[in-house]
């Protein structure tokens, strides 16, 4: 579940800006392209991978709308999460539950449906206002030029700049040629490497480099694995009346 | 009297086999109201002082901030243990850390709790005692937590380390999020095996506190929750409680340092805002905004400078600005960008170098930051009618009177999304009130069960008397004739009556003695049901209080004579002449 904020996070990448820093440059790309400038809607499946539990999809439709940071998710998948479905519009977080029909504010300390997400991974902040370019023994900028199977890549490795982000050290594989993140390492503050994820498959939608299918390897428990599908993709303008309760307890009918 | 003290004596001998068998029905109503008793008090007991003692303390001073329920964090340790000096009823205080984390063992995972116990710093024999013996271990020992040759010492729970496969010397591995919510990781070596009857003690994992305190993110400086034992906790409690709250009164929250733009440089007082929509909306009442607009001004990262500030340091709308101030707990300055939301007059009030800052980023950088100024008096904004607006160095929640209002409380404080740390002062009477409940409940419904079985055995009384009346109508009617009076024939069966409760009581409130110290002795196994909570160590807890034992003493002694009244006045009403010519 966690997943899925960084799916949705990740999910447009086109080329990255020039900064300052070859490292803030591809910050500021993940940045400028996690704002997006028209609404969206999706479909959304995981398949989550775990030993002792077996294989569990979840599915999903999801709206947003980042001019006001809104949006919307409501559960199709699996039957015991059917309706449920999760609403957020500016600071306020809500979670539904259609068993109850009630909604529950959500803080950001809070786990989300019982998973290891929180209320605070569905906020939207700047990769640029949480990261900053690790350096080296040499007060260097950790970047380097790699292949990544036979693609070329720069490899960045980023820390956090403030306390409350989940990880506090980040790498990332992006390509040298278009600046698509590839791959991305995240690691605890201890420095254990707990996820890595790599970003698959990529479409064009409104003339910008989406990815469609991610990898989330548990790297911390191993053989945990999630996987994203995101499809059905819509760019277009989304009514205020969708970003509301009423939506919510509709779609969960 | 002393004539029908030993009349009644004899009286009660001369009948022995019936007085025996109602004695023995008496003494056993009163054995059991007394086991009964005890046992109910044994499970307040066990649960005040063996299970929240330890959990929350007799009186607990909880912290959390930015509203996180897991975030349970005061950044000035010292400040908050000065508000306990000065209590001589504090025998212990102690920094209460529970969090919730995924381990992983010898190919097997779970989730457990980790728990930060202090076994050294200020620790005094007693309760190193009371932890030794609360939480058995089975393996290792309790000084090897504090083994600064061993990574992370961990004492595992005896069924937690069978989950993970693990023994002792083994490691663990953990992950979990901190309180800023950051993922961590970190490797735990298992030194001690515990044994606990306790169901949900099964999950925990006992971690020196300064090692937790270090994977968790604390800086030296900073406290956790903290949980005090007091002396005679029911006496003292409450007023400690309430004294505590009194002196942890929040002053308003400021910064002072220095703002720059380039070469330019002001000092400067910053103030965070309250952002609450009643707050908000007074606010933008008061604020007279030069540039800028008002929903940028209150949105969640909103600055707003005075005119005469913003000019100063050349600043509109949108540009950003430094400001260095210092701390109070570390050597270096802090030196923080912010971007101008809005720029107002300053003619209301509200001061030329005030920077007013919405309370969800201001509290950011104060906490994270605690400013050199912290605890002194904020004085610009001292009789000002901007000061309502302005946000407190923290928010002391209300002091709560039981379970019910601490629910409500807690509650109530999810829905409001506090930006800054609450504080709130509670005693385990207040937050576990339902326990002292469910020892009332008990208590009635032990004392229901007895009733009826007395009421069985006071009939039993009754007619016993009238029998004995029957028996001793020519006896009544001699003594009567010989000059004693009706009032002393009454006296002499209550007195009877009285006599007989008096040493059923006795030999009953002994064989309750008895039966208690008898069944503590039975060895219960309940690792794995949630009963096993309500025994120590294996055992039956019996906490008998004199006031218990007393009060149930007297209240059979009460009923029994109040019983035997009727058929005493009875035998005394009798004509001397009508009883001396009873025949059977």
């Amino acid at each position: 579940m966690k997943n899925v904020l960084i799916a949705l996070l990740l999910f447009l990448f086109p080329a990255a800006a020039l900064a300052e820093s070859r490292v803030l440059s591809i910050l500021q790309a993940i940045d400028d392209n996690y704002k997006l400038k028209s609404d969206v809607r999706a479909d959304v499946a995981l398949t989550q991978q775990k030993p002792e539990q077996g294989t569990k999809v979840i599915g999903m439709d999801y709206y947003r709308r980042d001019s006001d940071d809104a949006f919307l998710m409501a559960m199709t998948a699996p039957e015991n999460e059917k309706g449920n479905g999760y609403l957020r519009v500016g600071d306020n977080f809500w979670m539904y539950r259609k068993n109850t029909r009630t909604f529950q504010h959500v803080n950001r300390d809070e786990s989300i449906g019982g998973t290891d997400a929180h209320g605070s991974d569905f906020e939207t902040r700047k990769l640029t206002e949480l990261y900053a370019p690790a350096a080296g023994a040499d007060g260097q900028e950790l970047i380097s030029e790699e292949m990544l199977g036979q693609v070329p890549v720069f490899k960045s490795e980023v820390k956090a700049k403030v306390n409350d982000v989940d990880y506090p050290k980040k790498i990332f594989w992006t390509r040298r040629d278009n600046g698509l993140l590839l791959k991305q390492e995240s690691y605890s503050l201890s420095g254990t490497l707990m996820q890595t994820a790599y970003f698959l498959k990529f479409t064009v939608i409104d003339g910008r480099y989406i990815a469609v299918k991610h990898v989330y390897i548990d790297e911390f428990e191993k053989g945990n694995k999630t996987v994203v599908d995101i499809s059905n993709i819509v760019v277009q303008k989304l009514d205020d009346s969708i970003f509301t309760k009423a939506t919510l307890e509709n779609l969960s009918k | 009297m002393t004539l029908l003290l030993r009349l009644s004596l004899r009286n009660l001998l001369r009948q022995k086999r019936r007085n025996v068998l109602l004695g023995t029905a008496m003494a056993l109503g009163v054995m059991i109201l007394i086991v009964a008793n005890s046992f109910s008090h044994g499970i307040s007991d066990i649960m005040f002082n063996k299970i929240m003692r330890w959990v929350t303390g007799h009186v607990s001073v909880r912290f959390n901030e930015k509203g996180g329920i897991m975030r349970e964090i005061f950044r000035d340790r010292e400040r908050a243990r000065a508000a306990l000096e000065g209590e001589p009823d504090v025998e212990q205080v102690d920094e209460s850390i529970g969090y919730f984390m995924r381990a992983i063992g010898n190919g097997k995972s779970d989730n457990i709790i980790l728990v930060g116990v202090n076994t050294g710093d200020g620790i005094d024999e007693k309760t190193r005692k009371e932890v030794e013996e609360s939480f058995r271990l089975v393996e290792g020992r309790w000084e090897d937590l504090r083994d600064p040759a061993i990574e992370n010492p961990a004492i595992v729970s005896l069924e937690k380390a069978r989950t993970l496969n693990v023994k002792k010397n083994d490691v663990l591995r953990v992950r979990f999020r901190n309180m800023f919510a950051q993922d961590q990781a970190a490797r735990l070596t298992v030194v001690g095996i515990m044994k606990n009857d306790n169901i949900f003690m099964q999950p925990v994992i006992f971690v020196e506190l300064s090692n937790t305190k270090a994977m968790l993110g604390f800086r030296p400086y900073e406290t956790a929750s903290l949980s005090l034992k007091v002396a005679n906790p029911q006496k003292t409690a409450r007023a400690l409680a309430d004294r505590i709250h009194d002196r942890l009164k929040p002053g308003l929250a400021f910064i002072s340092g220095e703002a720059a733009n380039g070469p330019r440089r002001h000092g400067v007082t910053v103030v965070g805002y309250k952002s609450d929509d009643a707050s908000k909306q007074k606010l933008s009442e008061k604020l007279k905004l030069t540039a800028g607009t008002l929903e940028a001004a209150l949105k969640s990262d909103g600055v707003i400078l005075p005119q005469p500030l913003a000019e100063a340091l050349a600043l509109s709308p949108g540009e950003a600005f430094g400001l260095s101030f210092d701390r109070k707990f570390e050597a270096t300055k802090a030196d923080l960008t912010f971007k101008v939301s809005a720029v107002c007059r300053s003619d209301d009030g509200l001061g030329d170098d005030t920077v007013l800052m919405n309370d969800d980023k201001f509290y950011d950088a104060y906490y994270e930051n605690l400013p050199a100024n912290s605890g002194a008096a904020f004085t610009p904004g001292k009789g000002s009618a901007w000061a309502p607006l302005f946000s407190p160095e923290w928010i002391l929640l209300d002091r709560t009177a039981n379970t019910d209002d601490y629910k409500k409380k807690y509650m109530e404080m999810s829905k409001k999304k506090w930006k800054g740390t609450t504080v709130d002062v509670s005693t385990m009477y207040e937050t576990a009130s339902d326990i002292l409940k469910l020892e009332g409940v008990l208590n009635l419904i032990t004392l229901s069960a007895v009733m009826v079985l007395f009421f069985i055995i006071l009939l039993g009384v009754v007619n016993t008397l009238r029998m004995t009346i029957r028996e001793r109508t020519r006896e009544i009617g001699t003594v009567r004739a010989i000059g004693m009076q009706q009032a002393d024939v009454k006296r002499l069966f209550v007195l009877e009556t009285f006599f007989l409760t008096l040493f059923a009581s006795a030999a009953g409130t002994l064989a309750g003695f008895a039966a208690m110290a008898g069944l503590s002795r039975l060895t219960f196994h309940l690792q794995d049901n949630p009963f096993g909570m309500l025994f120590v160590n294996g055992h039956l807890h019996f906490v008998p209080t004199f006031l218990g034992v007393a009060g149930n003493n007297l209240l059979i002694s009460a009923i029994a004579v109040v019983t035997a009244y009727f058929p005493a006045r009875r035998a005394a009403r009798l004509s001397p002449a009508k009883a001396l010519r009873h025949f059977e």
